[in-house]
């Protein structure tokens, strides 16, 4: 039986690897030492994107490498996923996710939905492409603690500043996050956002701050 | 206004000031008080456009239109159309791993898709231009960033997993670019554009592997009728700046997000034109940094040599 630090460098390198054998592989050695499959989902699979953030931030790493790494971060996730305890489930919070209306590029959103599942939160992914009639149709059905809402082009990108502002008018005490390629911390702060994310790596942590803010109000 | 001083600037030569292009598309529907969808299906509102924004804003150069769904929509992909932007492609014929021949994709003709409409924007808008002494240029959707328009984002992950099927829709999105390249150079256009956003977010291994490659025949068909070439890229492209300058356009035109000083060292050294960089976000959508001053950034670092001043 392999050493759990092992096996979570195994994890790890698989997912930076991008290699979705390895990573179910490790997942299953993980099961079968009879570790906590939420020690291997947090310190192996989820560290392991951390480093593919840092290698997307360096240009070392792009939009395919990203992806491929993402999957191979699921390969080890559906080993992993039927055996975490109801216990391990608990969620920090609940998100509806979604990219703003007019705009169908989604692919930083649904690595960022990945992060945020295995970060702890229930996520509510509404697609691209989204009006924010649906985005208030969600917020009004599942009481969510945080929106976030992403963008890829400049022009849409414009319809996040009404969205927070129908967020803030419907349900003040939620929080809203944005993030996307044209989006800054700047233009974060002048559309009236609670938080940004320049990248999929820094969401969780970025959740998990405007959650608290937003509670402590 | 000098389409000369255009094409000149583009063709890296020394020029009295830099040109200016602005990209107006949605924006001379404001111009008009259209909606973008009603502007963009009517050769007439887009003729009146054009001339509009070339009076309004004294251009070098205007596009005819800015819209990359233009390529998709005519060999088989369904549009979403909105009342303040271009349309976005909202199908993808060949995501489940079926190639454009396999499906029977034909290349464009004049009456597919939304050509009709374009090519007599375009008959009606040239002679416009022409008094004006504004350049029409021809934009159209590079290879790339057509191939995730016909195969979805799996596209990306096809550069690795399933090399040929991504070959294959590149070929055919590099055919369906020469046919709007001929389309254009038809039409007159001064200068004509091959816009592909998505190539900054691939490597330069997968650039000059999925990119340069199928770009060429676009750029044959451009420099055949003798026009002149542009390759435009958004997103942060500064890994792949040096396939970019090489790519065999005669310039090129780059994101807000990069260096001018540091493209324009790039474009001088590959005797390439280049355009930039006004903050399209800061500066001229929400006016955070003043465009005026932005604009003078832009001047002072792209010089007279091979610059045209351009939204980033």
């Amino acid at each position: 039986m392999l050493p759990l630090e092992e096996i979570l460098k195994k994890l790890h390198d698989a997912v930076v690897g991008f290699d979705e054998a390895g990573a179910a592989q490790a997942a299953r050695l993980l099961i079968e030492g009879g570790y906590d499959p939420l020690e291997g989902i947090m310190h192996g699979l989820s560290t392991g994107m951390d480093t593919v953030g840092a290698l997307f931030k360096q240009q070392e790493y792009f939009v395919p490498e990203v992806l491929l790494c993402a999957e191979a971060m699921n390969a080890g996730m559906e080993v992993l996923r039927p055996h975490l305890q109801a216990s391990s489930t608990r969620t920090l919070g609940t998100i509806i996710l979604g990219t703003v209306q007019g705009d169908v590029h989604d692919i930083g959103k649904n690595i960022v939905r990945m992060m945020l599942e295995i970060g702890g939160f229930d996520v509510h992914d509404l697609g691209n492409n989204v009006p924010h009639k649906k985005f208030a149709e969600e917020l009004a059905r599942t009481d969510a603690d945080l929106v976030g809402v992403s963008a890829m082009m400049t022009t849409t990108m414009m319809g996040m500043r009404s969205l927070i502002g129908m967020v803030r008018e419907t349900k003040p005490h939620v929080g809203v996050l944005i993030g996307g390629a044209p989006v800054t911390r700047e233009i974060a702060k002048m559309f009236n956002a609670d938080g940004y994310a320049d990248s999929a790596a820094d969401v969780v942590g970025e959740a998990k701050r405007v959650m608290a803010a937003v509670k402590s109000a | 206004m000098s389409k000369k001083m255009l094409i000149e600037a583009l063709r890296c030569n020394r020029t009295p000031r830099a040109p200016w292009f602005p990209y107006a598309c949605i924006n001379c529907a404001y111009l008009l008080g259209e909606t973008a969808d009603r502007y963009l299906q009517d050769p007439e509102l887009i003729a009146k456009g054009v001339e509009a924004a070339a009076k309004r804003y004294r251009a070098d150069g205007i596009p005819l239109v800015f819209d990359l769904s233009v390529e998709a929509n005519a060999v088989g992909c369904e549009l979403s159309w909105w009342p303040d932007n271009v349309p976005s492609v909202a199908t993808h014929p060949c995501a489940q791993m079926v190639s454009p021949r396999q499906l029977g994709l034909k290349l464009p003709t004049k009456d597919s898709g939304r050509w009709p409409v374009l090519l007599e924007a375009g008959r009606l808008a040239k002679p416009r231009l022409d008094a004006l002494d504004c350049a029409m240029v021809g934009l159209y959707c590079g290879p790339l960033t057509l191939a995730s328009h016909l195969a979805g984002v799996r596209i990306f992950t096809d550069f690795y997993k399933n090399q040929e099927f991504a070959h294959e829709v590149l070929e055919f999105a590099a055919e369906v670019n020469a046919v709007s390249a001929a389309f254009y150079a038809e039409l007159g256009c001064e200068v004509i554009g091959i816009v592909d956003p998505v190539a900054s977010q691939v490597k330069s291994a997968t650039f000059r592997e999925f990119v340069t490659p199928y770009v060429q025949k676009g750029i044959q068909v451009i420099h055949d009728a003798g026009a002149t070439s542009m390759f435009l890229i958004c997103g942060d492209c500064t890994k792949v700046m040096e396939e970019v300058c090489t790519i065999g356009t005669q310039s090129f035109a780059i994101d807000e997000q990069l260096n001018l000083g540091y493209v324009r060292d790039m474009a001088l050294r590959h005797r390439v034109g280049f355009a930039g960089n006004l903050k399209l976000t800061l500066s001229l959508s929400l006016g955070v940094i003043p465009p005026r001053e932005d604009a003078l950034v832009s001047l002072v670092a792209g010089g007279t040599h091979g610059f045209v001043l351009a939204p980033g």
